[in-house]
């Protein structure tokens, strides 16, 4: 599904220039759990969204299904976060103003879907992650765990090829990230997502099938659990 | 289903998803919102209330000049009297001086005499007809303005100490203008509004027959069927008219019969004319109002001993207050509604852009959902635009209140235009040597009050919705702009 590399991304900040992600060299399969694990700071979240096409590396390619993410126009790249890859994030990032189900909606309106297969889908979205009595529910008036869940049909209901997940427990108490993740290898399992999860937690990262640990915008080889 | 209902139903999901997200926008910032368009709305409000005044100090100059030409007529042409020195011409010297003088008898003598306005001269009537035929010219019509003047010469007993005449010797005097029935849409008579009665018909052109003026009908106590004399002659009034205010005619007549009058008095012959072939006025009519500077040139090149006035130029002679009226609301009116605009346009755009700022995170979400830029720029600018026609409607409402209040509140304003060089009736008869004199004053102005409305028009309020639609397009633009270029993920790190 995805191949990086040599992948480099700088920010400039007060004068000084920051490496966020540097040299990455990655292959991630169709299908497969991969967890990326680092501390604050390590450059992962930055990782994540260049594999969601969010933002242009400064050097190194970008491969989704053989299409080269950096070189693409920006209109194309609009394309592609619209129809292939589904975004989970740490905040939630709910509209406020929408109800659950608005937010749903919201992802599917880049597909021009006619109006009620498009109520259907963010529907059925909303009720396989559990939450179709909340459907019209604003995020104020959901609970964390619930927001989360919202965000996870969102991401889903475009019916993506990729799902990334930036921290999606990384706001929440123990007993709702353990729902949320186990929500999410369910989902992996059930659609044959290809699934790339950023977690500072060793636990969550220990779920997936294969952990790279970043450290200082340099990722260490992917290995199994057993390997680690 | 075929394609296009496909596409249709395609829209309409998106349509409906728009107008959600953008009424729940609206009302989360519902204040804000609201501040912006009350700006726009007084923005508005004020481009209106200055267009309506605008308007009616316009009107009121338009009256004015309309009242003094008629409403058809374009320019007028008339001659100014020659150097008073002539010695033809006693007693319309068209400067102050004396007029002619009357010995007193034994006998009480009604003296009843016409002449044209003081300071005006003859026109041959042919100039009419060679009017109407130049170039881009529609019509042309002459006109003969007189004055009658009657008084009563006391006998030798009734005459004071010193030969002072009485009181009742004064003259009275009154205005005669000879209307040329075949184009009644020229002249001042145009201007007049029938009140009871009736009109000349084609056929009163040798009839003698009258309309007068409603206020000097009322002085004189006339009414229709009344009788009034010109010159001795027996007129019988058909028509009551109401004319604007700066109108100097008192009594209109067929233009042949004025002609007759004039050929039978003292003024007769002048430079070889005799009244029936003279005329005091050619009003010209051009074909169209862009052809007025050249049908101007072409007259003053046919009759180069000529005055010929276009309404611009009769514009440029109107004083008072009207005047003063004009200036101010075309400077400060105008620069106070720009300068508000101008404001309440920076407020809009300001706030609009520190709105979308708060945003950017949404904003970033969206585009990391596959928004493209173009459905951002239209959702914030759909936002703005609501803005705009709620600022739009309130305001052209406070405009037609502002246009009301200038209306009631504003003063009479009063227009002072200059009338013919010299153009005084008889003042004052005097008594010295034995003898009566008329006197006449050096030359007059009219100053009359005009009424200052405040119409509201079409343009003046789709102007101000087009300003007001405009400066919420443009704040929307400038405030989703920068957010719609936003990588995503530099849009999602914006701290709220």
């Amino acid at each position: 599904m995805y191949t990086l590399s040599g992948v480099t991304k700088t920010y400039a900040k007060r004068g000084s220039t920051v490496v966020a992600v540097q040299d990455v060299d990655l292959a991630i399969a169709d299908g497969e759990w991969l967890a990326i694990q680092g501390r604050t700071g390590s450059g992962k979240t930055t990782l994540l969204q260049l594999l969601g096409a969010m933002q242009r590396p400064d050097r190194g390619v970008v491969s989704l299904g053989g299409r080269d993410l950096a070189r693409l126009p920006e209109a194309e790249l609009t394309r592609v976060r619209a129809n292939a890859i589904g975004f989970v994030f740490q905040t939630f990032n709910l509209i406020p103003t929408l109800s659950a189900l608005e937010n749903v909606e919201a992802a599917l309106v880049p597909q021009r879907l006619p109006a009620g297969e498009m109520r259907a889908r963010a529907a059925a979205a909303l009720d396989s992650v559990g939450l179709a009595d909340r459907a019209h529910h604003l995020p104020s008036e959901l609970s964390g765990g619930q927001q989360q869940r919202a965000g996870i049909a969102r991401a889903l209901a475009k019916q993506p090829k990729v799902l990334l997940a930036d921290e999606p427990t990384g706001n929440l108490d123990t007993t709702t990230r353990d729902e949320i993740i186990s929500l999410l290898e369910t989902l992996w399992r059930e659609r044959g997502l290809t699934l790339v999860l950023v977690t500072h937690d060793a636990a969550i990262a220990d779920r997936a099938q294969r952990v790279a640990a970043m450290k200082d915008g340099r990722l260490s080889a992917a290995l199994t659990p057993e390997e680690r | 289903m075929s394609v296009t209902s496909q596409s249709r139903t395609r829209a309409g999901s998106t349509n409906r998803f728009y107008v959600t997200y953008l009424r729940r926008e609206l009302g989360r910032r519902r204040r804000q919102a609201l501040f912006v368009a009350a700006g726009l709305a007084v923005g508005v409000g004020l481009v209106v209330t200055v267009t309506a005044a605008t308007t009616g100090v316009s009107n009121a100059e338009g009256a004015v000049l309309h009242s003094l030409y008629g409403v058809g007529t374009d320019l007028s042409v008339t001659k100014a009297k020659p150097n008073p020195g002539n010695p033809s011409h006693p007693s319309t010297s068209g400067l102050s001086g004396r007029g002619p003088s009357f010995s007193p008898g034994s006998k009480p003598q009604p003296v009843d005499e016409i002449a044209p306005v003081p300071g005006l001269s003859w026109l041959p009537a042919s100039a009419v007809t060679r009017a109407a035929r130049l170039h881009d010219v529609a019509a042309a019509a002459g006109g003969l303005t007189l004055t009658d003047t009657h008084f009563t010469v006391p006998s030798v007993k009734q005459l004071g100490p010193g030969g002072q005449p009485p009181a009742s010797a004064s003259p009275v005097t009154f205005t005669v203008d000879g209307v040329d029935l075949t184009r009644l849409g020229l002249g001042p008579f145009a201007s007049a509004r029938l009140i009871s009665g009736h009109g000349f018909a084609a056929t009163d052109a040798d009839a003698d027959v009258a309309v007068v003026d409603s206020g000097y009908a009322a002085a004189q106590r006339l009414h229709v069927g009344s009788a009034i004399r010109v010159e001795f002659q027996q007129f019988r009034v058909i028509g009551i008219v109401s004319q604007p205010p700066a109108s100097a005619v008192d009594v209109y007549i067929p233009l042949a019969r004025a002609q007759a009058l004039a050929k039978n008095s003292v003024m007769s012959p002048y430079d070889g004319m005799t009244g029936s072939d003279m005329v005091t006025n050619v009003y010209v009519a051009a074909a169209t109002a862009a052809d007025v500077p050249a049908v101007q040139a072409e007259l003053t090149r046919l009759l180069p001993s000529a005055t010929v006035t276009s309404s611009a130029t009769l514009a440029s002679q109107v004083t008072g207050s009207v005047r003063s009226a004009a200036t101010l609301v075309a400077d400060l009116g105008r620069w106070l509604a720009v300068g508000v605009l101008i404001a309440a346009f920076a407020v809009a755009s300001l706030l609009t852009v520190a709105a979308v700022t708060r945003r950017y995170r949404e904003i970033g979400t969206l585009k990391a959902l596959g928004w493209p830029s173009r459905r951002v720029i239209a959702q914030i600018m759909g936002e703005s635009l609501v803005t705009g026609v709620i600022g739009a409607i309130v305001g052209v409402a406070l405009g037609f209140g502002g246009a009301a209040i200038v209306a009631a509140v504003a003063p009479r304003l009063s227009a002072t235009v200059a009338q013919s060089p010299g153009s005084a009736p008889p003042e004052n008869v005097t008594g010295s040597g034995g003898a009566l004199h008329e006197s006449y004053g050096a030359g007059s102005f009219r100053t009359v009050a005009v009424h200052m409305g405040g119409p509201v028009t079409v343009a003046a309020i789709a102007l101000a919705v087009a300003l007001a639609l405009a400066g919420a397009l443009i704040a929307g633009l400038l405030g989703s702009w920068r957010a719609s270029r936003m990588q995503p993920a530099a849009a999602m790190a914006t701290v709220e």
